[in-house]
């Protein structure tokens, strides 16, 4: 059921399951996650005797663990979750966990396709990657993070190669931190390191790297660039090459570079970067002084300026408009190619394009109740939860996610009626 | 351990102090050259920007700043703990010098500056000019920084929150065990006592100090207690950042202190939570 193409965009209405029979049934019900297409719903709940399982639609696993958090849906509906059972951790796969046991496992992260699965591990106190039961081969002192290539088949982690002891700065400045590929450590460390991303061929990694006490650049493959900055923000790669782009601070202000050379104008701040689906254009979050925020596409900023927050810029799949939540003045709402909308929200979260790019849907908070808003709308109903709405491929049709009288629904409204 | 031996400084004899120990002052000037003192001096210090030299070329070194200072007024009057002499003893003679100190200076200016300034800020309400003279002093703090001379525990400190965004090295996997543990123990004494992580659209979020969840666990249960006895629709950052603390400021690592902030604020904007409550 991988792409919206394939879900049901025919059914008006599908009453799901009832969260508050949940509710009484159970001491404890966790936070919802429904499944993309909205067909599902799960949440961990916690019995009587204190022990956790999942419900998915109102139906209750048998089998009981002492802890399971970080529930996620793929593309094609399983539900993948962290656990712990008979204290030993594991990832599963709907009920199938992995053979492999962990003493401790974080930061669950799936390929776009949610075919592959990676988790950061941890065991008799060595750290490693985990990705789809196979542990790498090299563990470490430390790992933070994971990075995954776009295909889902490698991973990384900023990894520490020499175990700490306590108090001892001479030895952290020899430089103990540095990216681990596929269970590989770079032969270059670094004093620290953060940032890893994998290019879109998965072919290189770079990552933040602090090279000196206050001096930082981006290292790919291990290599640093031959520049040096006061702070350098996480990289990103340029579509259809083995370059990356990154924020740099300079003496004369932040910019974006790339292989260390400036690309783009100085700004007070630049982050959040992001190029087009075709990879023509390159947009980021920008200060264009103290506290005025917008957004600047290939180095020219919108006239527009927020005074608190410039959320990250979403792309139309046409690669030809920009929309972004904004906060000015403790008002949320969101900017489409530097206009904002009239309507302002207590909260809106990230905007999601039609495949036209013609329409900007986006969850919005007004009055304790969350609505969808659609350029600028905001739709009649408001739900007491609500994710993100999706579009139908023609784009005509909103999938809304809702819990509405404390029982979720899955609904499909035309855009017009919204 | 404070050994009973005096130090007499040669370039101020009235600065005179107990020799007190620490690597992070005596090993690392060692590597120090002249050459690369001068440079690191003179980029932090090069440009003498307004809010430097307002400073700088105002002050009339009346001393009304002293009586503002703790250090001052517990050491009987000592003079040399005074603001302004603090100022004389490290920034004036680098710029008088044209940043050309010695290591051993270096050292002092790192012993005056951490050890015997707490960057309160009252000697500046006191100053009949308003100066701000805790600027100067963190001017000094970022030529000693740079050059790696700081005490060992307050560099520690910096390399741990470099490092893990924490002050006290907590792993992300440490972090969120010991959230979840710590639900569990005090989830014992009410129905739904919870520590949600990474709820979305909650109203609170709230940021521990780095010794909470590693020395100071039973703050997290009060904190839990609190937000359940209260109604609060609170969570935790499952994603670094987590530590309000931001001791990089103290060392003036800028790069560090804005990586925390924003961090903070990206798991605000990320969860879109409506308050952050810190510990303090």
């Amino acid at each position: 059921m991988n792409g919206s193409g394939n879900w049901d965009w025919d059914t008006k209405e599908k009453y799901v399951t009832d969260i508050n029979e949940l509710k009484k049934k159970f001491p404890s019900v966790r936070e919802l996650v429904p499944s993309d297409d909205g067909e599902k719903i799960a949440t961990t709940v916690r019995n009587e005797e204190r022990r956790f399982t999942t419900c998915v639609n109102g139906e209750t696993w048998e089998e009981t663990f002492e802890r399971i958090y970080s529930l996620k849906f793929n593309p094609a509906g399983q539900l993948i979750s962290l656990a712990l059972r008979d204290y030993e951790w594991s990832v599963i796969i709907d009920r199938e966990m992995w053979e492999d046991k962990f003493d401790y496992i974080w930061n669950l992260t799936l390929s776009p396709d949610g075919k592959n699965i990676a988790v950061n591990i941890n065991k008799d106190q060595m750290s490693a990657v985990c990705l789809n039961g196979n542990i790498w081969e090299n563990t470490f002192f430390d790992a933070r993070d994971v990075a995954m290539s776009p295909d889902g088949t490698r991973t990384a982690s900023h990894v520490l190669t020499k175990r700490r002891a306590e108090l001892d700065n001479v030895g952290f400045m020899k430089k103990n931190w540095t990216v681990a590929v596929d269970g590989n450590a770079w032969d270059n460390t670094f004093l620290n390191t953060w940032g890893a991303v994998f290019s879109h061929d998965g072919s290189h990694v770079a990552a933040v790297v602090r090279t000196d006490l206050v001096q930082y650049t981006i290292a790919i493959d291990g290599t640093p660039w031959e520049q040096t900055f006061g702070v350098v923000w996480e990289p990103i790669a340029r579509p259809g090459s083995s370059e990356f782009v990154a924020p740099v601070q300079t003496p004369k202000g932040w910019t974006l570079a790339v292989n260390g050379k400036p690309i783009w104008g100085n700004f007070s701040q630049v982050w959040r970067q992001g190029f087009s689906n075709d990879g023509s254009k390159l947009a980021a979050v920008v200060a264009v002084s103290i506290g005025n925020w917008t957004i600047a596409v290939d180095g020219k900023p919108w006239n527009t300026v927020f005074n608190q927050i410039v959320a990250t810029p979403v792309f139309s799949p046409d690669s030809k408009k920009i929309a972004v939540a904004v906060k000015h003045k403790n008002q949320w709402t969101i900017a489409v190619d530097g206009s904002p909308w009239s309507e302002t929200f207590e909260n809106a979260w990230n905007p999601v394009f039609s495949p036209g790019g013609d329409k900007v849907a986006v969850k919005a908070e007004r009055n304790g109740k969350y609505f969808v808003v659609v350029n600028g709308k905001i739709g009649k109903k408001g739900y007491e939860s609500l994710w993100d709405p999706a579009f139908s491929p023609d784009g005509n049709k909103l999938l809304i996610r809702c819990v509405d009288d404390g029982k979720y629904y899955r609904r499909v409204i035309p855009v017009n009626e919204i | 351990m404070a050994v009973k031996e005096k130090i007499v400084s040669r370039d101020f004899k009235e600065y005179v102090r107990e020799v007190n120990p620490d690597v992070g002052l005596d090993e690392s000037i060692k590597g120090l050259t002249p050459e690369k003192i001068e440079k690191t001096i003179k980029a932090v210090l090069g440009a003498r920007t307004a809010r430097i030299r307002a400073v700088l070329e105002t002050c009339i070194h009346c001393g009304l700043c002293s009586k503002a200072c703790q250090w001052y007024l517990s050491n009987d009057g000592d003079p040399s703990y005074a603001p302004v002499a603090k100022m004389r003893m490290t920034i004036w003679e680098m710029l008088k010098r044209d940043g050309k100190v010695d290591a051993e200076f270096i050292k002092q200016c790192a012993r005056i500056v951490f050890t015997e300034c707490n960057i309160c800020h009252r000697c500046s309400m006191y100053c009949p000019y308003g100066l701000d003279v805790t600027f100067i002093i963190g001017l000094v703090r970022r030529v000693c920084f740079v050059l790696g001379v700081v005490p060992q525990r307050q560099m520690d400190q910096d390399h741990a929150h470099a490092t893990t965004l924490n002050q006290v090295w907590l792993g992300q996997n440490d972090w969120l065990d010991t959230m979840q543990w710590q639900e569990e123990e005090v989830g014992a004494e009410y129905k739904d006592l919870r520590i949600p992580i990474d709820k979305e659209g909650a109203e609170v979020m709230w940021l521990p100090l780095g010794a909470e969840p590693k020395t100071g666990i039973y703050h997290i249960e009060r904190t839990a207690k609190i937000m359940h006895a209260a109604g609060i629709d609170w969570t935790v950052p499952g994603k670094d950042v987590w530590d309000s603390s931001n001791m990089p400021m103290f060392l003036r690592d800028f790069a560090t202190m804005q990586r925390i902030v924003r961090g903070l604020f990206d798991n605000a904007i990320r969860l879109r939570i409506k308050k952050m409550v810190l510990t303090e």
